[in-house]
């Protein structure tokens, strides 16, 4: 089956690992990914007051082509891009007025097909008809992990993993609707269900730093190392995420943090996808494991792939 | 010490306004302090998030245009998932920072990101730190 998916910006730059892993693993569950034809960036930030609104209009422009390509799901892996469209979604489908505004915005539009040089002008409104998923929903609510259970080619061993939600998956609770705030487990469910052993750890929710990276680098040195000395505390053999930004924090900037913080051993960082795609019998070469500055080999090693679980 | 709040004109003014950008009641607050407490870069800061809010309460627009805590808010809405009174604290510190300098220059702009580690970032992080920092 077709199921639209929205990479965002990072995935086709910086972190291929998240957008090749994510395509091998669920063709390894028999869905096919499909681009929204023509998309751009989401904008990364959600609007946060009154008057910002047109920072509205690239998201939903986004989800008003999967709308018109037929689809009533998109899912995305990014964090960011997944709060950015969920939001400016439900702003749309909860605010009348924002509605009206971006679509009489958006009425202006006009798409010109590459070949054919056909010129689009007319759009139907978009009433916020497309439902946002994060592929860990999707996962659990379309596929199922007893499914995912039954489709597993590698045996993990229980190996300890620490899940790190981040901000933007689980905050605000009314909007996201991902999970409890400050007691999630979803990701936990996931880890479970390929084969490894979820770490309890307290900070798995805690902001790594975000964009501070950029403007103060050392508050998000801290931030960061407080997570990952904490799930390694816990006995985390790796950390897995699903935000490439998490991901440039948390292991491309380790080096730094080691050098700030000399007690602090190293902890290897992986996308969540990557380690369903290992599980489900995908080879290491299309992992997408080049990336990555502390190895993660140790995560991805030994054990062919065979049926091992029925 | 009893302060009034709401005294001047100018005083309501900035804080009607603070109000009418973020959607937030700022009068809500009662100074529990959990935003504070949360927030993982409240080491870094010179005001937490509930004293700005206080500021914000008391329409003292000059004081809170200095601290630099508006600029180094990362909008991880922990502490909006922990208010008691549900005051989204991110959605006020945007709409005070929208608020200030409305002519001035960029807090965090292209200009001060270096060609090398342009490079090197995810794309997610600049549109995001402008986004929030620049004009």
């Amino acid at each position: 089956m077709k199921l639209h998916y929205y990479p965002g910006c990072t995935l086709k730059e910086k972190t291929p690992g998240l957008d090749i892993s994510t395509r091998e693993a669920m063709k390894r569950l028999d869905i096919e990914l499909v681009e929204p034809e023509g998309w751009t960036c989401c904008g990364a930030e959600y609007p946060l007051t009154a008057e910002k609104i047109s920072g509205l209009a690239a998201p939903i422009r986004v989800l008003r082509q999967v709308r018109d390509e037929g689809g009533d799901v998109i899912v995305t892996t990014c964090s960011f891009c997944y709060s950015v469209l969920k939001r400016s979604n439900k702003a749309l489908q909860d605010d009348p007025l924002k509605r009206k505004r971006i679509n009489a915005f958006l009425r202006d539009d006009i798409k010109i097909d590459p070949l054919t040089k056909e010129r689009t002008t007319h759009f139907e409104d978009y009433n916020g008809e497309v439902q946002v998923l994060h592929l860990l929903e999707y996962l659990r609510d379309r596929v199922g992990f007893p499914r995912i259970r039954e489709r597993l080619k590698r045996d993990l061993g229980n190996l300890p993993i620490a899940a790190y939600y981040g901000c933007r998956l689980l905050r605000p609770k009314d909007e996201m609707d991902f999970d409890e705030p400050d007691s999630p487990h979803l990701f936990e469910e996931f880890l479970e269900a390929v084969g490894c052993a979820a770490v309890d750890y307290p900070f798995k929710q805690e902001c790594c730093g975000s964009y501070l990276v950029v403007s103060l680098p050392d508050a998000a040195t801290e931030a960061s190392y407080r997570v990952l000395r904490s799930a390694k505390m816990n006995g985390a053999e790796a950390i897995t995420v699903t935000c490439p930004l998490c991901f440039y924090n948390l292991d491309h900037r380790q080096e730094t943090i080691k050098a700030t913080y000399l007690d602090f051993p190293g902890l290897p960082v992986v996308f969540f996808t990557q380690l369903l795609a290992w599980a489900l019998g995908v080879d290491r070469s299309v992992l997408g494991l080049g990336e990555h500055r502390v190895p993660a080999d140790g995560v991805f090693s030994g054990t062919p792939a065979t049926e091992v679980r029925t | 010490m009893r302060v009034k709040l709401k005294s001047g004109r100018d005083q309501r003014k900035f804080i009607e306004r603070i109000e009418e950008l973020s959607g937030e009641n700022v009068f809500a607050c009662y100074q529990c302090g959990r935003c504070s407490a949360g927030c993982p870069v409240a080491s870094e800061m010179d005001l937490l998030p509930n004293q700005i809010i206080r500021l914000v309460q008391m329409g003292l627009e000059e004081e809170v245009r200095r601290s630099k805590t508006l600029f180094l808010c990362a909008s991880c809405f922990t502490c909006g998932s922990r208010c008691p009174k549900g005051i989204d604290m991110a959605r006020v510190m945007e709409a005070v920072r929208h608020v200030l300098d409305p002519k001035g220059k960029d807090a965090y702009g292209p200009l001060d990101v270096s060609p090398e580690l342009a490079r090197e970032l995810p794309q997610q992080v600049l549109v995001s730190v402008f986004r929030k920092f620049s004009k």
